[in-house]
């Protein structure tokens, strides 16, 4: 029992690191697309995301080997009943990964940097919708609540990487004043999405308080230009919309758990795994916030 | 369950795994060959190195990002094509996979950056951020392949009216076929990195660009697969034998033996050698081996599927290993005062060279048809059984309507996909 519980908050959390670095290069591909006459913001994108996106990828492998290794009636059941949505899922990802890499090399074909875009919007839309579909206990990811959360999910991407580029663009001398109004224009609108939609589907739980507050807050840091600080709030607030949909699916893990000695292999798999994955990642957000210490090839 | 639906989700697989098995194994053996070329030019500062090391670099973060993808391609594949084998099996053999993603991770992690971080950090501390991405990547491999062997030798389990208990992963991991097919697939990854590479600059040494920087690009990965090449035999010799011990009826239709008998036939394209098999295999010329007769026919693989891709492979190897002996030869020749050791500098002029190098320059593509065959083999041999004589493939098919649908839109995105792969390589050699 305990280690099914370990592995619950295992999963929520590789969900959750999905959704605030993975989601934010989905939303960093969106206003790459949506800057797309303005290099200057293009090139801001780029240059926040080349690092990192591919370990930021890597969040959505953890989560799904962890669902088949740890629930795997569950992993089974998602797949066979949204397998045209999460299909498309996957061709959005190989799509997106692919024109990204080719754009960088390649600049001047501007095919790419349109690939890139639409599926950085239809990715998180499909991912979304199967999401919501499976958290309000609906069958096809075409239904009301399907399509809203898809909506909502690209949304929450577009806003959260705005505010992560705002910094960014700021210590570069990038257009952080342009970020800044997209990630307040995106936040007023996933509030004005998020909070009626969570009070028709009856969420009663208290997550609902503390995402409205972080957003506001984050609303507020944003003003008066708090970039980085904003940065921890405006994560706390979607990571709550998040786990108030994880409190809401009618999922029943604990009978589709695995067997302890299973649950026990992974967990110390991943125990010692984290050990140096951690460091590792850490330093590589921390290399590529900082400048360049010289000038190389 | 729609008999068309079932063909398209084993052509999907086909396309989806051909794809990614190739960019996989490039990128186990592109990040050492780019580590050794940098580490080359620092302690030498030879420019062509230094040059060699960021155009692979360059490469490598191309194929990365798409191996990547396609990769992950197949783990939602598992789920939408086979969620019943993942159902019932995935908490036996998921902890190998999660000690894959763990390798994946740092994998991803120090790509990042290695390939970025050139103006960040110090000459060494570049190069060695370097060596977790190929530690990373020899483990990743590995993981994964635990996964297939175990598919073929399935241990560590019991089954209790459709549900697996008494799970023990590590015995699920370790199962018999782990050795010999991680081997194997390694060692192939690595000969299709090498050949791969050196058959790029073996077309451009025999197109007159013989400088410093193409031969040393076409000498290093070579010599990796050259040496790479001859163990390569042995452990296939291994591993066919471990077949015929232990899945006979795979062994039967990679040599075709239709009937139990003594004294079997070694059957190759237009020859048969009497007891030749017999003698190969247990060194007796009357030894009775197991023939596809002993199973009924609904549990028989395709066999000219599967012998066709053997003999393939294993000539193609054969091949490989004579190119290996003739490169070998090339380098054991005694060099002339002030020519370099590693390639003459008029590679490609002599008429024998030049067919070696046309040769080197069929390599790559001969190395991927390989790979190919010998994965062929494995699967289609394993066939009807998705867990060897425990569940068979056609059970673990998606119950929903339209799979063919879906492998239609792969089918068309992989060939954009693969079409545009190349083309960026090539324009990128280009535009160096």
């Amino acid at each position: 029992m305990t280690y099914v519980f370990a592995a619950k908050g295992l999963l929520l959390a590789g969900l959750s690191a999905y959704l605030l670095f993975g989601g934010a290069d989905f939303g960093a591909g969106i206003w790459h697309l949506a800057g797309r006459r303005d290099s200057r913001e293009r090139e801001c994108v780029e240059h926040a995301m080349g690092p990192v996106w591919e370990a930021n990828h890597v969040w959505l492998i953890f989560v799904m080997v962890l669902t088949w290794t740890v629930f795997p009636p569950v992993f089974a059941g998602v797949m066979t009943a949204f397998w045209v949505p999460l299909s498309l899922a996957a061709l959005g990802i190989v799509i997106r990964g692919s024109a990204f890499v080719f754009y960088k090399t390649l600049p001047q074909h501007r095919v790419f940097a349109w690939a890139f875009g639409i599926s950085s919007v239809l990715t998180p839309f499909t991912l979304g919708a199967v999401a919501g579909s499976v958290a309000t206990g609906r069958r096809s990811w075409l239904s009301a609540q399907g399509l809203y959360a898809g909506l909502l999910t690209v949304v929450l991407c577009a806003y959260l990487a705005a505010v992560y580029l705002t910094w960014d663009a700021h210590r570069t001398d990038g257009p952080a004043g342009r970020f800044r109004a997209y990630a307040l224009g995106t936040g007023a609108l996933v509030g004005l999405l998020a909070l009626p939609g969570a009070a028709l589907l009856g969420v009663r739980s208290p997550l609902l308080l503390i995402s409205a507050a972080s957003g506001l807050v984050s609303l507020t840091l944003l003003w008066r230009r708090a970039y980085v600080a904003v940065r921890v709030s405006a994560a706390l607030a979607v990571g709550a919309v998040l786990w108030g949909a994880a409190d809401l699916a009618p999922l029943n893990l604990d009978a589709s758990a695995a067997q302890d000695t299973v649950l026990q292999a992974v967990l110390i798999a991943l125990g010692a795994g984290a050990v140096i994955l951690l460091p590792s990642l850490a330093w590589l957000y921390i290399l590529f916030q900082r400048e360049p210490r010289h000038q190389g090839p | 369950m729609n008999p068309a639906d079932f063909a398209a989700a084993r052509e999907q697989m086909e396309i989806t795994l051909g794809f990614h098995i190739v960019l996989a194994s490039i990128g186990i053996g592109l990040p050492a060959l780019t580590l050794l070329a940098e580490w080359r030019s620092q302690r030498t500062s030879d420019p062509a190195y230094a040059a060699l090391a960021h155009r692979w670099a360059k490469a490598t973060g191309v194929l990365f990002a798409v191996g990547a993808v396609s990769g992950t391609v197949l783990s939602f594949e598992f789920g939408t094509l086979w969620p019943r084998f993942m159902s019932t099996y995935g908490q036996v053999f998921g902890t190998a996979f999660a000690l894959e993603g763990i390798a994946f991770f740092i994998e991803a992690i120090f790509i990042g950056i290695y390939l970025y971080g050139w103006d960040r950090l110090s000459p060494r501390a570049h190069l060695l951020s370097g060596v977790p991405i190929v530690v990373s990547g020899l483990l990743s491999a590995f993981f994964v392949v635990t996964v297939n062997a175990w598919m073929n030798q399935p241990r560590g389990f019991r089954l209790v009216g459709g549900h697996a208990v008494d799970v023990r992963p590590l015995t699920a991991m370790f199962n018999p076929a782990t050795p010999p097919e991680a081997v194997h697939l390694i060692l192939a990854s690595l000969m299709v990195c090498g050949f791969i590479v050196a058959s790029v600059y073996a077309v451009a040494i025999l197109r007159g660009r013989g400088d410093r920087y193409h031969r040393l690009g076409f000498a290093i990965p070579f010599t990796l697969a050259a040496v790479v090449t001859p163990f390569q035999l042995i452990v296939g010799d291994w591993a066919a034998r471990f077949v015929s011990a232990k899945q006979p009826v795979k062994f039967a239709a990679m040599e075709d033996i239709a009937r139990t008998r003594a004294g079997v036939p070694l059957k190759l394209p237009g020859l048969e050698i009497p007891d030749g098999l017999s003698l190969l295999l247990r060194f007796d010329p009357h030894a009775t081996l197991q023939g596809l007769d002993s199973v009924a026919p609904a549990d028989r693989p395709s066999t000219p599927v599967v012998h066709t891709a053997f003999d393939l492979m294993v000539a193609l190897g054969t091949l490989l290993l004579a190119l290996s002996a003739w490169w070998a030869l090339t380098l054991a020749r005694p060099t002339e005062a002030g020519v370099s050791r590693t390639l003459p500098a008029n590679a490609g002029n002599a008429t024998g060279q030049r067919w070696f190098f046309r040769g080197a320059a069929v390599a790559g593509v001969a190395a991927v048809v390989a790979m190919w065959a010998g994965w062929t083999v494995t699967e289609v041999g394993r066939q009807p059984w998705i867990v060897y004589g425990y569940m068979r493939t056609v059970d673990a098919l998606n119950p929903s309507g339209g799979l063919r649908y879906g492998m239609y839109v792969v089918t068309v995105v992989y060939a954009v996909l693969i079409a545009l792969t190349i083309a960026v390589l090539r324009r990128m050699r280009v535009t160096r």
